[in-house]
Formats: structure tokens, C-alpha cells, sequence
């Protein structure tokens, strides 16, 4: 699950610099990198509940 | 730029890292002061040698020589080509002396920032791992962070590639806001992550308490890392800002303040929420206003300032409550709330309140790209950099070595002998 995790962060951040490259208008320009940004936060909220099961899982 | 007052702001970097030591052993506990103190100074100096030896070159200088990458028509610098061994300064001295300065700011900046994982691994972080993740952090990951904000690279130069017609700006950060504590500060997640609670710390679903030792070390380490936040701001804006006098002095004034603003800020949320200031989260208040307000630095106006530094103290007890209980993160000195959250938050802020050199939007849009590329590339370069570097040197030490501290296990002696501070270690379970 934490492979998905980095991997949803990395296409977060490739959504925020395609972003760059693709538009010309600062509105949706901001619109594409919030959206990478939620991404990112999806892929790292992964990685926090896999590391958060490990924890509870022994007990 | 002043060439005394840039040597001066230099040479006081060092306090903020014997703050930050001092700050990180006090919030552990007592059986492993001493493996935390040497671990501060084994991090800082593997951090100077590594970075002088190898990390100087792939951070490279503004106008240096760089590695380009041609993508949809565009020339992205994304990491620097100057020589390995420091071989770039060893010119004349006027030739030399720019590129001297930011290689020694380079070098303190990375320690500083290669110190604060430790405080987040205190009490079961290896010494022998500790070594190797800052040598990790002073080749590569510092070094590419530094290069594409202060070495000319590809986030300085958002403007230039992208938006030359709306007048994008770079992306900003005036004090090591991003480059230097979140970057330190997704270290830091990444390594409680690997290194896990300490043994005690979630027992039948519930979170003990684990105070500090000494309360009274981490205090004075906040008022010493207060002055080599001076120093670390003002040099960081005269080298890669060429910020004038008067900015020099409002970054001086506005440390001063965001300091101020960001520990009475948890003085009073500690107070409203448990009816007594809580000493250690104050601590983090004091350090989350320097590390917010190091974003923006001289280029905030005092008031903006104070307020960019209150929320960041009342984030960070809120912050270390919800990392702490709800995910199971043990981080003994708040690293990750306040280097991790307070930065994120400085970052955002300079996009909110910055003068407005460009339309807000412009603004605003450039900043965001910057967290995107900190969180979204460097977090899972940093972690998975870190699971591969776990497998060959183990980050944590053994369940014995947990239970009978750190400086007995690996040092042999502890920090306080002539104490007996708890009696519970050697005897049989």
C-alpha cells in the first residue's frame, strides 16, 4: 500500500508541473496544482495509514 | 552585499545549531542524552564534510555551471556541475569569495537542517544510522532542494520558463523555510516512520506520556537558536536575495518577533486548553514562529510578521496532539510539527502576505508549486532513499538497547553518572 502511496505523490506533483507546461492561465493553472496537491495529500494519507495499521496491529 | 556584515551573519549560524541540540536532548529522555548530543555533533560534522566534498558541487551557484534538462522547449536547470572537493573556490580570492560564502552557509545550513531528524529519532535512532542518513542528506537530497531554489535552478527560475508573459515569480524562500526545515522536516517523518514509537510509548491503545528531562536545556536552546536564526536569515537574504540594509535589519526585527509571536501563541493555547502553559510545546511555539517567519524574512512587514507567526504557534500544539494521538507518530521533540507544519505554513503565508511584486494569484500559484515539489518528489525520495538505507544499516537499535537507554547501549556510560535517575533498567523482566 505504501508503493501506492508514493507513487499517487509523485503523479500529485507531475499534475502540478504539467500544469507548467500545458497552461497559460494563472485560474487554471492554480486549479491544476490544487489538484495535484490533494494527490499528494491522498497518496501521503496511504502511507500514514499503512504506517498507522503497522502500529496497531500487535496489539 | 556587505562582505563584514555577511561574514558576521555566518559565523552566528552555529548558535541555532547548538539550540536545536540542546532543544532535542532536553525533550528526550535522561538514559539518552549523551548519544543525542553526539549524535548532534557526528550529524553536523558529517553534514560539513560530506556537503564540502561532494553536496557543494550538485547545489552549484547561481550562474554556475549546471546540469540542463530540454523539456517541451524548455531549458530546466535541475542540478548543479561544479567540480567535486570545493575545486570551484580554490581561485583567487575575490574571484572566489562569493562562491566561498555560499559554500559555508551551504555547509551550516545543512547541518541545521541534518539535525533535526535526530530530534525526532531520539531515544532508539542508531548512531551508526544517523551518520549514514546525513551523509545521504548532505550528498543528495539538501544539495537538490538547494540547487533549484538557490542555485539558479529550475524553481528560482519558475518566471523565465513559465511565465514571461504574466510575470510569474520564483519560487521564494528567503530564510530555508522549505530548503532547510521542511526538508529536515520530512526527514524527520520519514524516520519516525522507520524507527517507530519507543518501547512504552502506546500501551492497550493509549499514548504515555513521556516528558522530557530537562526542560530548563530546552529553553536556552530556544533563546541560542534565536540568534543563529538571525544570522541564518540575514545571510541567506544577502547571498541568494541581495537584500539591502533595511531588509537586513526587518529580517533581524521580524526573527525577533515571529519568535515572540509563535511562543506566546502556544503559551496561551497551552494555557486555554490544559489551564496551565505547557513548557515544552511553548519551546516548539518559540521555534515554529522562526521557522515560519524565515520564509519571508525582511520582505514582511513586522505585523505580518507576528501574525504569520501566531498561527504557526497555535498550530504546532495542535499539530503535535494530532500526530501524537491520532497517528501514532512518536516524535519526542515536535520535529516534524514544528520544522515540517510551521515550514509548510511560512511558505504558504509568503504567497498570502508577500508585497505584492506580481498578482497575488502569480504569487501565491508559485509557492504552491514549491510545497507541491517538496512534498510530492522529495518526501518519497527521502523515504524511500531512507527504506533502502535501513535494509544495509539497521535504524533501530535492539529492544535491550531501548529498555536500557542509548548511552549505556551504545556509548558504554551515561550522560548524568553520578545520579540514579531511574532504577528500572538492569533489573530482570
Amino acid at each position: 500500500m505504501s508503493w501506492f502511496g508514493y507513487l499517487l505523490m509523485l503523479s500529485g506533483w507531475l499534475l502540478a508541473a504539467a500544469a507548467l507546461f500545458l497552461l497559460d492561465s494563472v485560474g487554471e493553472r492554480l486549479l491544476f496544482v490544487a489538484a495535484g496537491l490533494m494527490v499528494e495529500a491522498l497518496g501521503l494519507g496511504l502511507i500514514t495509514y499503512r504506517y498507522r495499521s503497522l502500529q496497531r496491529g500487535p496489539q | 552585499m556587505s562582505l563584514s556584515l555577511c561574514l558576521m551573519s555566518l559565523l552566528l549560524i552555529p548558535f541555532a545549531a547548538a539550540g536545536l541540540a540542546l532543544l532535542q536532548q532536553g525533550l528526550g529522555r535522561s538514559r539518552s542524552a549523551a548519544q543525542t548530543m553526539l549524535g548532534s555533533l557526528c550529524a553536523l560534522a558529517t553534514a560539513a564534510i560530506v556537503f564540502v566534498l561532494v553536496g557543494s558541487a550538485w547545489m552549484g551557484f547561481a550562474g554556475g555551471a549546471a546540469h540542463v534538462l530540454h523539456l517541451g522547449g524548455r531549458n530546466l536547470n535541475w542540478l548543479g556541475a561544479e567540480p567535486l572537493f570545493a575545486a570551484s573556490i580554490r581561485g583567487s580570492l575575490t574571484a572566489g569569495l562569493g562562491r566561498a560564502l555560499v559554500l559555508a552557509f551551504g555547509m551550516f545550513a545543512v547541518g541545521l537542517c541534518s539535525l533535526i531528524p535526530i530530534n525526532a529519532g531520539s531515544d532508539r535512532w542508531r548512531l551508526a544510522a544517523v551518520g549514514a542518513a546525513t551523509a545521504l542528506l548532505a550528498a543528495i537530497l539538501f544539495p537538490l532542494m538547494a540547487h533549484w531554489v538557490w542555485g539558479g535552478g529550475w524553481l528560482a527560475q519558475l518566471g523565465p520558463l513559465f511565465g514571461p508573459l504574466s510575470g510569474l515569480p520564483g519560487f521564494t524562500d528567503m530564510g530555508g523555510a522549505g530548503v532547510i526545515q521542511v526538508t529536515g522536516g520530512l526527514c524527520a517523518l520519514s524516520v519516525a516512520w522507520i524507527v517507530g514509537p519507543r518501547q512504552g510509548k502506546y500501551t492497550e491503545g493509549s499514548a504515555a506520556a513521556i516528558p522530557g528531562h530537562n526542560i530548563v536545556q530546552v529553553l536556552f536552546g530556544c533563546m541560542l537558536a534565536l540568534i543563529g536564526w538571525i544570522g541564518l536569515e540575514a545571510a541567506a537574504a544577502m547571498l541568494f536575495y541581495s537584500a539591502s540594509l533595511g531588509q537586513i535589519a526587518l529580517t533581524v526585527i521580524n526573527a525577533v518577533l515571529a519568535s515572540s509571536a509563535g511562543c506566546l501563541a502556544a503559551v496561551l493555547t497551552t494555557r486555554l486548553r490544559y489551564r496551565k502553559p505547557d513548557a515544552s510545546l511553548s519551546a516548539n511555539g518559540w521555534i515554529a514562529g522562526l521557522v515560519a517567519g524565515s520564509a519571508g524574512g525582511g520582505r514582511l512587514t513586522p505585523v505580518e510578521g507576528i501574525l504569520i507567526a501566531l498561527v504557526a504557534g497555535m498550530l504546532v500544539t495542535f499539530l503535535v496532539e494530532l500526530l501524537e494521538l491520532r497517528l501514532l507518530i512518536d516524535d519526542p521533540g515536535g520535529a516534524i510539527s514544528v520544522h515540517l507544519g510551521a515550514g509548510l505554513w511560512g511558505l504558504l503565508a509568503y504567497g498570502l502576505f508577500a508585497p505584492a511584486t506580481a498578482p497575488r494569484a502569480e504569487l501565491l500559484l508559485s509557492q504552491l508549486i514549491g510545497i507541491a515539489t517538496l512534498v510530492g518528489l522529495m518526501f518519497p525520495v527521502i523515504h524511500i532513499s531512507h527504506r533502502l538505507l535501513n535494509r544495509v544499516i539497521p535504524f533501530r537499535v535492539d529492544a535491550d538497547g531501548d529498555w536500557q537507554g542509548m548511552d549505556i547501549r551504545e556509548l558504554g556510560a551515561g550522560a548524568y553518572p553520578e545520579f540514579v535517575l531511574h532504577a528500572d533498567e538492569f533489573t530482570p523482566r
